[in-house]
């Protein structure tokens, strides 16, 4: 059973909640794009793969200053390192996988977050578009990324 | 406000256009200000009447959504059904369109201008044409499709799903054959002009909405 388009923009909703909670609702919206032969990455990534009602995937991926930003944010001590980085992303994408898990039950498997840096260990294959909506707070860019394998995935 | 008036959409619209909230009408009306027609029609082409579009214009004029878009002489000229200037011969300065580039930042760079060929088409697009007055279609133009698109759905964010669906439908490869890499779901500047693509995505459109693509998608052939 597809998912409704107003299901799919869930991911959308939920990513924006969990960073305007952490950021005080300072994040705002690039205008997005669809990108056909190529996949944006950052400096970090939280990725996790979507089967059942929507096949694909979805990602998020940040500038190390984006994520700096971040972790300040909530810990106003302590040294940032790399580690931290991956910590943060981790946070995000578990956010997303639980919430999504929750709402969508056993409609919509989940997979367990992947989180890298720079490009993925595991190649991933393109799929006919993705949708790609920059996010930026304090002129630091993420990105979240949607990749649908097929436009039957949602239904209106 | 006489209804003659063109609006376009603002730089402060594009960023703030996450966090806008408007009724369906008002989001239709909104995205119907392309720059290019005049507010009568565009109230006319989204069935919205004049005395309801008027008070939602002003609402979108005091937030700074959009703004007025004056026209050349070429552009009054065609609105009026006077000859063009360069039918007639004039040395008035033919009109030049300026086109906003790709971008992903929310405030728009100084704009760039376009091949001689890409402004002759932009001109005459601001004329609306009647589809059995237009002839044979020209270029499909991406900007206009993304509008059209994210006219039919209730609010941007839908429209830009509905949008990402079309083209989840459009073979890869006839994108490819245009060296189509991304669209940019504001402010698209492309046309598409292969009639295997552009069928493509009519077809994904019809698909989809169960209707045609207008004839305001496309350039003049």
């Amino acid at each position: 059973m597809p998912l409704h388009e107003r299901d799919i923009y869930y991911f959308f909703d939920v990513t924006l909640a969990y960073l305007n909670k952490i950021t005080g609702n300072e994040i705002a919206l690039r205008n997005p794009t669809l990108e056909f032969q190529t996949l944006v990455f950052s400096a970090y990534t939280g990725l996790i793969h979507l089967k059942g009602g929507a096949e694909g995937f979805v990602y998020v991926t940040a500038s190390q200053p984006f994520l700096q930003q971040l972790y300040t944010a909530r810990h106003s001590e302590g040294r940032f390192t790399e580690e931290n980085c991956l910590d943060v992303m981790n946070d995000i994408t578990s956010e997303i996988a639980h919430n999504v898990h929750k709402r969508f039950g056993p409609s919509l498997h989940v997979s367990e977050p992947h989180i890298f840096s720079t490009v993925p260990d595991d190649p991933i294959e393109m799929p006919p578009a993705v949708f790609v909506q920059p996010i930026s707070w304090h002129n630091e860019l993420a990105y979240l990324v949607l990749g649908l394998t097929s436009s039957e995935s949602i239904q209106s | 406000m006489t209804g003659t008036e063109i609006y376009k959409r603002t730089a402060a619209y594009e960023r703030d256009t996450g966090s806008i909230r408007l009724h369906a009408p008002e989001w239709k009306l909104l995205l119907g200000f392309d720059g290019q027609r005049s507010l009568a029609e565009v109230a006319l082409s989204m069935e919205i009447s004049f005395a309801d579009a008027l008070p939602l214009t002003e609402k979108f004029l005091q937030q700074g959504w959009i703004e007025e878009q004056p026209i050349s002489l070429d552009q009054y000229l065609k609105r009026t059904g006077a000859p063009s200037v360069s039918a007639i011969g004039s040395t008035v300065t033919p009109a030049v369109v300026w086109h906003a580039p790709r971008t992903e930042s929310s405030t728009p760079p100084p704009p760039l201008p376009l091949p001689i060929e890409k402004k002759i088409i932009e001109a005459s697009s601001a004329t609306d044409v009647t589809p059995s007055a237009q002839g044979p279609r020209g270029p499909l133009r991406v900007g206009a499709l993304v509008n059209y698109l994210l006219s039919l759905a209730d609010n941007n964010s839908l429209g830009n799903l509905l949008v990402y669906r079309v083209f989840l439908r459009v073979p890869p490869e006839l994108l490819q054959a245009e060296a189509i890499a991304s669209v940019h779901l504001v402010n698209d500047s492309s046309l598409i002009r292969g009639e295997k693509l552009q069928q493509a995505i009519a077809n994904a459109v019809n698909e989809l909405t169960k209707r045609p693509l207008p004839d305001n998608v496309f350039a003049p052939a």
